[in-house]
Order: C-alpha cells, then sequence, then structure tokens
C-alpha cells in the first residue's frame, strides 16, 4: 500500500560508490532490453495522458451539458472517456508486463554473473563473509537492484502525473491551481515526517521484539524440562508476562502505522473542501465554468497518491543504490589466489614439499615463517597440536585454497602456481571435519565429484569403505534420501559417506580434517576401517583428533605455532615425554579403553630431546 | 541432604497437584491453569471467532466507526453534488454552509477512519497474544510422551510464523476486506436514494467485478504458487552451494553447481514473468471505467429528460468514484485472509493432538530400589519396528552401558523405563512391577533423565540448579549438589558466584558446564534410577575428568541406563547391551563380551595393535 511504507527496517550502510557510477552501472545492464524499456516508457506516458485525459473530458462534459444536451454533444464524449479508460488500462498492462520480463531478465543475467564471481572466489573469501551475507547478495541484492529501475519508472509516472494535472490546474485557473498546490507541502511533509518516525520506531520495536522473540523461545524451550520437574506454573506465569511484553510491544508499532492513511486522507479532504469553497466561488462570480470546478475537486484525488510516493522516492531509490553497490562490491573484489600457469596435472605420486614458506591469513597473525617440510609419495602423516598451530593450514595451502606469500609449495616437484587448478583438484581427496553432503540420496552425493561414475562403481566403493556394514542402517541403502544438509544421517554416517565420496575419486593425496564430534564407538570402528582402505598407498595429512588415528599414522607431526618441534611414531615420541606426551594427557587421554578419571597420565619432561633424535 | 530433598518435592509436587484442582483428576491434560480462556477448537474459522469475540466493545467500535467512516466519505461525495446545484442556482450561503459542513464531516471522518483502524489493529495484536497463550497453555498441559517425539521449540517456531499471519489477517487483512466491502455497499445505498434508476451501471460493476475477481484470484494462485516455489528452490540451492563450497572446490564441480543454479535462476525467472503477465490481465479496473461510462450515459439522458439535476449527477459520478478503493484493494485482502486461516488451521493441528495417557493415580506407588527387568519386549514407532524381543535384567545399583549406531534403539530403550512410550508387547518391570501398574506420579518423580541436549534457563546458576524444587531450597543444599556435580569449582571463578545469569544477558557455559549443571540439578531431587546420556563428550581430557568424576557420584548407588560413545565408560560398565537395528545382539560384561563378539570386538580393535600402551598400571 504505497511505498510509504517500504524499506523502513533497512539498515544503515556506508557506500563507496558515488551515485553516478551505480547508476550507470546498473543502467548497463538495462541496455540490451532498451526496446523494451522504450515501450514501457511510451506505455507509463500514454496511461498518465489518459488518466488526465478522462477528467479532463468528464469536467468538459458537464459544461456542455450546462449549455444544451443532443446526441451530436454527447456521444462523442462518451465514446471519447471509454477510448481514454481502455487506452489507460492497455497501457497499464503493456507497462506490467513489459517491466516484469525485463527486470526479470536483467536479474536473471546479473544473478549470473554475481553467482560466478562467487564460485571462483577463494576460501579466504567465505571466512570472512557469513553464508548468509551471500546468499542475500546474490537473491535478495540483485532483487533490489532492479527496484531502481521500476522505482525511477514509477517516480517518472507520479511526476508525469503530477505535472500534468498541475499544468491543466493553472492553464484554467491560476488562483484555485495555488490552493491546491499548497496541499502539496503539507502531504509532502506528513509523508517524510511519518518516514522518520517510523523508522525509529521500527528500528526500537525490531530491538524490542528480537528480545521478546528469545524470551518465547526460551521459555518454549524450557516445556519438557519443567515438566520433567512439575514447574509448570512457575514458567507459565514467566510466559505470560513476556507474552504480555510483546503484545505491547506489537501494538504501539502497530498504531503508528494504522495511523499514517487515515492523517493522510483526512489532510487532502480539507484540500477538496478549500478547493469547494475557492472555486464554488470563482463560478459565482463567473470566472470558472462548473466543469472546471469539478475538474479541480477530482484532481485532489489524483494528487496526493502520487505525492507521497515521490515524497519517499529518495530513500527508496539510495536503498536500491545500496544493494547494487553491495553486490558490485562483491563482483568486483580481486581474487587473492592467483595461479601463473595451467599446466594439465598429470598422474600424481603424491610427493609434497613446503619450501621457506611464509603464511598468514592476515597481516596481523603470521601462522607459517620459513615452513619447510617435506612429506614422501605414500605416507601418512597426523599432525597433532593445540588450537591455532597451524594444523588446518597445510591442508589447506596443499589443497590451494589460500594463497601463501613466500617460499614453494611443490607437488611432486612442479610449482603448485603452475598448475591447472580444476585437474590438480581432481587429484586431491578432501574430508573436511564436518562433511557437508547435499540434498539428493547418498548415491548422488558419493557421486558428487565424479558424475560420471556408474552405479556400479559407487556400490563397490561404498562396499570398500568399513566392510560396507554401514549401508545396512540407512533405511533405502544407498537411495537414502540425506535431507537438507546430510540432516537425516548422523554425523557418522556423514563422514562415512564423506569418504566414500573421497575414495570414489580416487585422490593421490588425501586432506583430512579429522571430526571432533563424538560417535558411537561402531560407526567409529567403520570410519577406521574406511580409512584404512582410503589412507593405504596414498599420501594423507590428517588433522587428528583421534587416539586411535594417531597411533596407526607412519609418522606424527608435532605443531607448535606455526613449527614442526617434534616428530616420530607414536610410541617413540610417547617414550620420549615430550611435546607429545603433553598433548596426549591433554587430549587423547581420556580416549583410550583403559581410561579412568584422573588416570593414566603420562610422564612428561624426560628426554623431549631424545624424541628428536631417535627419529632423526 | 537427600531425604529432605525428597521431602522438598514431595511439597512441590503437592503444590502442583493444587494448581491442577478437583477436576485435574477427570481431564487428560497434565496441567491446567483455573480461568483460562479455551477457544473453540472444532475448526479454524470458529477458534479465530471465538478468541475475538472476547473483545466485543472493539468489534462494536470497528463496526460502527467504519460504517461512519464510509457513510461520511459517499455523504461528502453527495454534498459536493449539493454545492454544485448551490452554486449553479446563485446560493452563495448555502456554498459557505455545505463547506463549513464538508470540513466538519472530513475531520469526524479521519476520527472514526482512525478509531476503526486502532480498533481492528487491538483486535489483531490481542488475538495473536491469546492464541499464543493457548497454544503455550496447550504445550504445558501435554504429556512429556508428546514432548518427548515433537522438537517443541520447532513448533513454536512454527508456531510464531502462524500467530503473526493471524495479526496479518486482522491487520491489514480483515480490516481492509471489510472496509473494501462496506465502501462497495455505501455510495450504491447511496445511489439508491438518489434515483433507483441509477442503480444499473454500479450493479452491472458488481456482478462483473466479482466474476473478474474471481477469475483473477483463480489465475493467479497457481502462478503465484510456482513463483514462491522457485524462489525457495532457488535459495536453498545456493545455500547449498555455498555452505558446501569447501566440497564443490575440492572436487572442481564449480562448472556442475553454475549450471544448477542457472536453472534454478531461469526457472525463477520465468515464474516471475508469467505471474507479471497475469497481474497486468487484472481486469476490474477496466470493469469500472465501463460502469463508470455506462452510468455517465445514463445520467447524461437522465438530465436531458429533466428527471436529474447537474448537481445529482456530479454526486452520482463522485460515488462511483468511491467504488475505486475496493477495485485495487480487494486482492491484496483475500491472500491475507487466506493465509491466517491456515495458519490457525496448524496451530491447532498442534492443540487437538491427542496424548492417551493414564495417569494410573490409584497405581503401585513405593520407594524404587531399583532392579529393571526387561521380558521379552518390542516396540514399534509410526509402523516401523525399533525394539525386537528385548530382554535384560539388572541388578539395583548397576551401571548398564547401552551400545549401538545413531537408530538402533538406544534413546527408545531408556524411554520405555519412563513410560514416555508404552511397550507394544513383553513388559518392563520395576523392583517386579510392570511400569504399567506404577503410579505414574511415583514412577517418573524417581527415574532422572539427563538428555544429549541440556536445556537450562535465563536466571541464576542457583536458580536453575534449584529449579526442581521450585526455588524452594536452601543456598548449602544447592552448594552440595553443585560440589558432588563438580560444579563448585567453575561457578566459583564467576564474579557473580551462585547468582551469576545464565544465557543471553549473562556468561555463556560451555557443553561440559551445562552438563554439570544439569547433574546438580539431577541429584537435587535424588533419583533411584538414572536414564543418562552422555554422547557428547568433552574435547580436552581435564574436562572429561570432571565430567566423569560428577557421573560417578550421580551413579552411585542408582541404577544407570547409560548411553555413551566412550569406549572408556561401556569398558567399566556392570554390564552391556550391544543393540543392532533394534535386536539385542549380545549381552555381558566387557570380557565376555570381547571374548565372543564379533561387533564388540571390532569396537576396540583400533586400540589394541602392537606396542606397549602406558597405562597408570605401568
Amino acid at each position: 500500500m504505497g511505498f510509504i511504507m517500504d524499506g523502513l527496517e533497512a539498515e544503515d550502510y556506508d557506500r563507496q560508490y558515488s551515485d553516478k557510477v551505480l547508476v550507470r552501472r546498473v543502467l548497463g545492464y538495462f541496455a540490451s532490453k532498451r526496446k523494451a524499456m522504450a515501450l514501457v516508457t511510451t506505455a507509463v506516458v500514454a496511461s498518465t495522458l489518459a488518466e488526465t485525459g478522462s477528467v479532463i473530458l468528464i469536467a468538459r462534459g458537464i459544461d456542455q451539458l450546462e449549455r444544451e444536451i443532443t446526441l451530436g454533444t454527447v456521444a462523442p464524449l462518451i465514446a471519447a472517456l471509454l477510448v481514454a479508460g481502455v487506452v489507460y488500462w492497455l497501457a497499464n498492462y503493456i507497462r506490467q508486463r513489459f517491466s516484469a520480463q525485463a527486470t526479470g531478465d536483467v536479474v536473471l543475467a546479473l544473478r549470473r554473473d554475481v553467482f560466478r564471481t562467487v564460485m571462483a572466489r577463494d576460501m579466504s573469501f567465505y571466512d570472512e563473509v557469513p553464508t548468509g551475507k551471500v546468499v542475500s547478495r546474490v537473491t535478495s541484492d540483485t532483487e533490489e537492484f532492479s527496484t531502481v529501475v521500476t522505482l525511477s519508472l514509477n517516480l517518472f509516472s507520479q511526476v508525469l502525473l503530477f505535472l500534468f494535472v498541475t499544468i491543466v490546474l493553472v492553464i484554467i485557473s491560476p488562483l484555485l491551481a495555488v490552493v491546491v498546490l499548497l496541499l502539496a507541502p503539507f502531504i509532502v511533509a506528513t509523508a517524510l515526517g511519518f518516514r522518520r518516525l517510523a523508522r525509529a520506531a521500527t528500528r526500537r520495536s525490531q530491538r524490542a521484539m528480537a528480545q521478546v522473540n528469545a524470551n518465547v523461545q526460551e521459555a518454549v524451550a524450557g516445556i519438557s524440562v519443567a515438566k520433567a520437574y512439575r514447574q509448570e506454573a512457575t514458567i507459565y506465569g514467566e510466559f505470560k508476562e513476556i507474552n504480555q511484553r510483546s503484545y505491547v510491544t506489537n501494538l504501539r508499532s502497530g498504531f503508528l502505522y494504522t495511523g499514517i492513511f487515515p492523517l493522510l486522507v483526512t489532510i487532502a479532504g480539507l484540500g477538496t473542501a478549500g478547493v469547494l469553497f475557492f472555486g464554488g466561488r470563482l463560478v459565482l462570480d463567473g470566472n470558472l465554468s462548473s466543469g472546471e470546478w469539478f475538474l479541480f475537486v477530482q484532481s485532489i484525488n489524483l494528487f496526493w497518491f502520487p505525492l507521497t510516493s515521490i515524497a519517499s522516492f529518495w530513500s527508496q531509490f539510495q536503498l536500491g543504490l545500496a544493494a547494487a553497490e553491495r553486490v558490485f562490491s562483491l563482483m568486483d573484489a580481486e581474487p587473492r589466489v592467483v595461479q601463473t600457469g595451467a599446466i594439465p596435472t598429470p598422474a600424481l605420486k603424491g610427493e609434497v614439499v613446503f619450501r621457506d614458506m611464509d603464511f598468514s591469513y592476515s597481516p596481523r597473525q603470521q601462522v607459517l615463517r620459513d615452513f619447510n617440510f617435506t612429506i614422501p609419495a605414500g605416507e601418512t602423516v597426523a599432525l597433532v597440536g593445540h588450537t591455532g598451530a597451524g594444523k588446518s593450514t597445510l591442508g589447506r595451502l596443499i589443497a590451494r585454497f589460500y594463497e601463501y606469500q613466500d617460499g614453494d609449495l611443490l607437488i611432486d616437484g612442479i610449482d603448485v602456481r603452475e598448475l591447472d587448478l580444476p585437474s590438480y583438484r581432481r587429484q586431491l581427496g578432501i574430508v573436511p571435519q564436518s562433511p557437508f553432503l547435499f540434498s539428493g540420496s547418498v548415491r548422488d552425493n558419493i557421486r558428487y565429484g565424479r558424475p560420471e561414475a556408474s552405479d556400479e562403481d559407487v556400490e563397490r566403493i561404498a562396499r570398500a569403505v568399513g566392510h560396507g556394514d554401514w549401508l545396512e542402517t540407512l533405511p533405502e541403502g544407498l537411495d537414502t534420501v540425506v535431507g537438507e544438509a546430510g540432516r537425516a544421517l548422523s554425523m557418522g554416517q556423514r563422514q562415512l559417506v564423506a569418504l566414500a565420496r573421497v575414495l570414489l575419486g580416487d585422490p593421490a593425496i588425501v586432506i583430512m580434517d579429522e571430526a571432533t564430534a563424538s560417535i558411537d564407538p561402531l560407526t567409529e570402528a567403520q570410519i577406521q576401517e574406511g580409512l584404512d582402505v582410503l589412507l593405504a598407498d596414498r599420501t594423507a595429512i590428517v588433522i587428528a583428533h583421534r587416539l586411535s588415528t594417531v597411533r596407526s599414522a607412519d609418522r606424527i607431526i608435532v605443531l607448535e605455532q606455526g613449527r614442526i618441534v617434534e616428530q616420530g611414531s607414536h610410541a617413540a615420541l610417547m617414550r620420549a615425554g615430550g611435546h607429545y606426551a603433553d598433548l596426549y594427557n591433554t587430549y587423547f587421554r581420556h580416549q583410550s579403553p583403559d581410561y579412568r578419571p584422573g588416570e593414566g597420565f603420562v610422564q612428561v619432561g624426560a628426554g623431549a630431546d631424545a624424541a628428536l633424535a631417535a627419529v632423526g | 541432604m537427600a531425604v529432605q530433598a525428597s521431602d522438598m518435592q514431595h511439597a512441590a509436587g503437592q503444590g502442583y497437584r493444587q494448581q491442577t484442582g478437583p477436576t485435574g483428576t477427570a481431564a487428560p491434560s497434565e496441567f491446567t491453569v483455573r480461568g483460562a480462556f479455551v477457544g473453540d477448537r472444532r475448526t479454524p474459522i470458529r477458534w479465530i471467532v471465538s478468541h475475538v469475540r472476547r473483545n466485543p466493545l472493539f468489534i462494536v467500535g470497528f463496526v460502527l466507526l467504519s460504517l461512519l467512516h464510509n457513510a461520511v466519505t459517499s455523504t461528502v461525495a453527495a454534498l459536493t453534488g449539493t454545492a454544485f446545484d448551490a452554486v449553479l442556482d446563485g446560493k452563495r450561503e448555502t456554498l459557505t454552509a455545505i463547506v463549513i459542513g464538508v470540513i466538519a464531516l472530513m475531520l469526524v471522518r479521519g476520527v472514526a477512519d482512525l478509531g476503526a483502524a486502532l480498533s481492528m489493529e487491538v483486535l489483531g495484536k490481542r488475538l495473536s497474544r491469546d492464541a499464543r497463550e493457548e497454544l503455550y497453555l496447550s504445550l504445558l498441559s501435554k504429556s512429556q510422551t508428546f514432548h518427548n517425539r515433537q522438537r517443541v521449540g520447532d513448533i513454536m517456531a512454527r508456531a510464531a510464523n502462524d500467530v503473526s499471519m493471524l495479526s496479518h489477517m486482522m491487520t491489514p487483512g480483515i480490516g481492509l476486506l471489510s472496509d473494501s466491502l462496506i465502501s462497495l455497499g455505501m455510495p450504491i445505498l447511496f445511489i439508491a436514494f438518489l434515483d433507483w434508476r441509477l442503480l444499473l451501471a454500479p450493479l452491472v460493476f458488481l456482478v462483473l467485478f466479482a466474476i473478474t475477481l474471481r477469475r483473477f484470484i483463480r489465475n493467479l494462485q497457481p502462478v503465484a504458487e510456482a513463483q514462491r516455489g522457485a524462489f525457495g528452490m532457488l535459495n536453498a540451492g545456493l545455500a547449498q552451494s555455498i555452505t558446501g563450497i569447501e566440497v564443490v572446490k575440492a572436487t572442481a564441480q564449480e562448472r556442475a553447481e553454475e549450471e544448477r543454479f542457472q536453472h534454478n535462476a531461469r526457472t525463477f525467472r520465468d515464474a516471475t514473468v508469467a505471474q507479471g503477465a497475469v497481474q497486468a490481465r487484472y481486469l476490474p479496473p477496466l470493469v469500472l471505467t465501463l460502469a463508470q461510462v455506462l452510468g455517465l450515459a445514463q445520467g447524461i439522458w437522465l438530465v436531458q429528460r429533466g428527471s436529474l439535476s447537474i448537481g445529482e449527477l456530479i454526486t452520482f459520478v463522485s460515488l462511483m468514484g468511491v467504488l475505486h478503493f475496493a477495485t485495487f484493494i480487494s486482492v491484496f485482502t483475500f491472500a491475507l485472509v487466506q493465509l491466517g486461516v491456515a495458519g490457525a488451521e496448524r496451530i491447532l493441528q498442534t492443540m487437538n493432538e491427542e496424548t492417551e495417557l493414564d495417569q494410573n493415580s490409584g497405581g503401585h506407588q513405593a520407594e524404587m530400589r531399583g532392579e529393571l527387568v526387561f521380558e521379552d519386549v518390542s516396540f514399534s514407532y509410526e509402523g516401523e519396528p525399533v525394539l525386537r524381543n528385548v530382554s535384560f535384567r539388572v541388578r539395583p545399583g548397576q551401571t548398564v552401558a547401552i551400545v549401538g549406531q545413531t537408530g538402533s534403539g538406544k534413546t527408545t530403550l531408556t524411554r520405555l523405563v519412563n513410560r514416555i512410550f508404552d511397550v507394544d508387547s513383553g513388559r518392563v518391570l520395576i523392583d517386579g512391577v510392570d511400569v504399567r501398574e506404577w503410579q505414574l506420579d511415583s514412577l517418573r518423580s524417581q527415574i532422572s533423565t539427563i538428555e544429549q541436549d541440556i536445556v537450562l534457563f535465563s536466571r541464576s546458576i542457583a536458580g536453575n540448579i534449584g529449579f526442581s524444587l521450585g526455588q524452594q531450597v536452601s543456598r548449602e543444599q544447592i552448594e552440595q549438589a553443585a560440589r558432588g556435580a563438580q560444579a563448585h569449582d567453575f561457578i566459583m571463578t564467576f564474579r557473580d558466584g551462585y547468582e551469576t545469569e545464565i544465557g543471553e544477558r549473562g556468561v555463556t557455559l560451555s557443553g561440559g558446564q551445562r552438563q554439570r549443571i544439569a547433574i546438580a540439578r539431577a541429584l537435587l531431587t535424588d533419583p533411584r534410577m538414572l536414564m543418562l546420556d552422555d554422547s557428547t563428550s568433552a574435547v580436552d581430557s581435564a574436562t572429561e575428568d570432571e565430567i566423569q568424576r560428577a557421573i560417578r557420584t550421580l551413579q552411585e548407588g542408582r541404577t544407570t541406563l547409560l548411553i555413551t560413545h566412550r569406549l572408556s565408560q561401556i569398558r567399566w560398565a556392570d554390564h552391556i547391551l550391544v543393540l543392532r537395528n533394534g535386536t539385542l545382539l549380545d549381552q555381558g560384561t566387557h570380557e565376555e563380551l570381547h571374548e565372543r563378539c564379533e561387533l564388540y570386538h571390532r569396537m576396540f580393535a583400533h586400540y589394541e595393535d602392537d606396542d606397549a600402551f602406558p597405562t597408570a598400571a605401568d
């Protein structure tokens, strides 16, 4: 119901591009729609002319009636009115239809461009911008982007109507036109004043509502506990109070919104009274015909609604531009991961060498400095260390998710920057900490990275993971639908699917971030068995959180602040009693089947240096 | 302390029973509040009406004021005509009088319009407030069975949406709808008084308007639905590509994702264009124009014959202009009303859900020793068998670990003990008495459950621990429970100690801390049996030490069914049940199972290879 209500809940936003630049780029997208837009503009002019025209026609008719009534004078009038009405409707039809088409096409093109750039961004981008924001930029902001144009069209038609009516009025009676125009500032001021009040009120009530909603949520979550402990009356009392608060908040903001239209209508009504009075006197004095007088009375109704739209145009327009800017800034940002070559990746053996590597996520925190590390092809390496030691970083750099600042990363002796990225990544197998599944079946998900794989291949791979008996727990086997983000499966099942997905790709290098989430011991055993298959004869970098994993790794690397402080096998490092033993006491001790609270500590301190020596 | 605490609980329990009142025994609900309003739940519309009717003052206010508002609008149109006649007759004083009248009427109309709108606003907001309250009360009165089956948080989140739809249904929905109906009727009534012959055009308009509007709504519904659906697909697909970006990149599937997205975006674009085409074909304005021209022609003809004055013709044209409002507003209001009724229907569904619960108030009542026996128990849920022929026996005070994969029936098994579910066949016996023979109150008050997701309230830590006893508990008792749960030390690290607020406005507790608060809460009620889900475990050993100590305190002397992922906890349990797809694959001690159960053995396989493994024994 009018633009006066739109965009009140928008956030404030600092702009970086100028209006001019933004408008030019927005129009650029509409360039290919020039014909359709011309048609729409013509339709806008036509409908406005028809609208003004029919009022004038009626006024003329009234004057005619005073003088004489014959079929010859009345018939053309009626016919003209009919034509004006039909033209008005048709013009509106054309306008709606073609503007929907043009904006639809533009939004589609824009979305395609935005999505492409989003897909091309490296992982540092996704760390910085939360998923919800990216999604809203691609869907809502692009939609709002097109409002810049529809709003302008609207403004155009409103201004046109306002101008036509004003011109006609001024020509007929400048004096009475002044009376009508006097109304304009009141309407505009009221509309603007309302928007200012309403924005403030909306913000206040949003904050209040958020609080109330959070409270209601909690009161509801508490029901089952309250029932378990028989405290229904207590929490009912609390709920009632919260609910009442919510009612008062809602009602207060509701009053403001419902109040504005009666106010505007009343102002317009007082204008009508003014026109009746002054116009009537002019007619009595013979300075105005009665038809013209009628025209003035009607004009008030043509007037006030466009005026409120015009008054709220500017802030609407700015919102549209802000959306456009969010979209463009997303598209304009430079990707940080840059490939210097595109050598098709040969079949990899899987040797990984970090040479004098410097890396930081942001200038403030250096993660790796002069880092040197070699993983021979086929070795399974477990990375352990406290949070922030740089364990995950190594995997991410190998996956080329982030750009390093200095040094080299060599894969089978080739600089990773020289490689063609898609063909390189196809030879990597990455198992993230909480595996993501796409909606669809288990089969679809296993096949995700290799859409060309046959059903038999998928089945064979699935059976190879954990002896395949995990498939029994899926109600429909491989055809089980995993639900949104895989939620229909347990965390453990999702990991098994992720393992099968990676195994199907037959990667040369496996990068695995082990889950910290707790999984039932049977599924856990299946995952371990799956890993035995996956990691055999492949280079593997495992960020280890499980005791069983570290124990079976070829080599354990202990990281501390981006440096390797200790390495060797589990047994050797335990005997050494150094950094690893310390980590064992902190993270792994309680995972042992022999664990009892407070027991099972390993001696730390003696022979820490011996461990390094032992491994050499 | 234990004895005192259980006395306290008794007192609290009595308080609760008092609230239920004498009628509480007959009703199947677990909790009622005397004097609370219950709507007519037979149909959504009746339910809405029964709620709205509770505010007769505002209904009457709304109806009278909107009638007044519309009557004034039409009167002004009529007065405009009179003014023309007066001027054409050269009556200057009459013009002034009329204009003064118009100004007065405009002010009256403004006030009436405002009053009607505000009345409707109150009706709408009260409806949503009262609906929410009735729903809440209904949820409170439902049995644990219901609450364990449903995620109440989800129900309420959905309900929040439905409740706001109710509010939108009233304002602007019904407010505008009745306004547009009245604004159709009022001018036609005035026209009838003006000259009944002039009714021709407005009546033709009414008929055509109804027909074209109906057709429009019919055409719009499918395309609008298609557009909403396409948008949902677009958004969901996009959110998925972005959330799964790591997988997309790792498997180099950017191209495929792009194609999928483009397909969705194109579908949405097509749906939008189709909707635009339907909306553009909105016929009522054209119909109104035709009727206005027809009316004008007839009016002129009547003027020509001398039976209508020019002023009356102008009155007529102005009155026809009033019809404009309804022509543009109606579409929008129908959709809102429909959505509101659909919302009410969903709320009613939740409220009307039956929970046949047999309180068994005359049943067995005794202090539990804690002997638990499952005799050939089978249970299915919604047609799916969950447990099949499960039999085992637990001596008082023993700890039983339940091992099995997600979905193997572990949680369901524990829920058969405190009768959240009842067995289909077989028996569950506590101290030799079938749980169905126990008085429900007596049964449940002696069994404590600690679930995986722990709910704490936004209040002080002391308030949360003492929650079970309705705050009528001394600080010493709370501290003692907290010490037993290994929670005292971390509580004291907060500046406000036990008075520290938890949640929104207070501190956020870690998973391990929440678990210990819940253990303290359970300790205070001193249950005889425990259903303990300890499947989310701490990441570091120090926290694990404290949690395990707390659990050990809680287990002491209490029969415990323990669901855990920790191998050590399973290993040290008195008795272990291995579940697979709802059947009890094997049971026994760790040594026995390790010896003979292949599946059980597999769980430990990765921990017992080659070399020496240092333990405390070394």
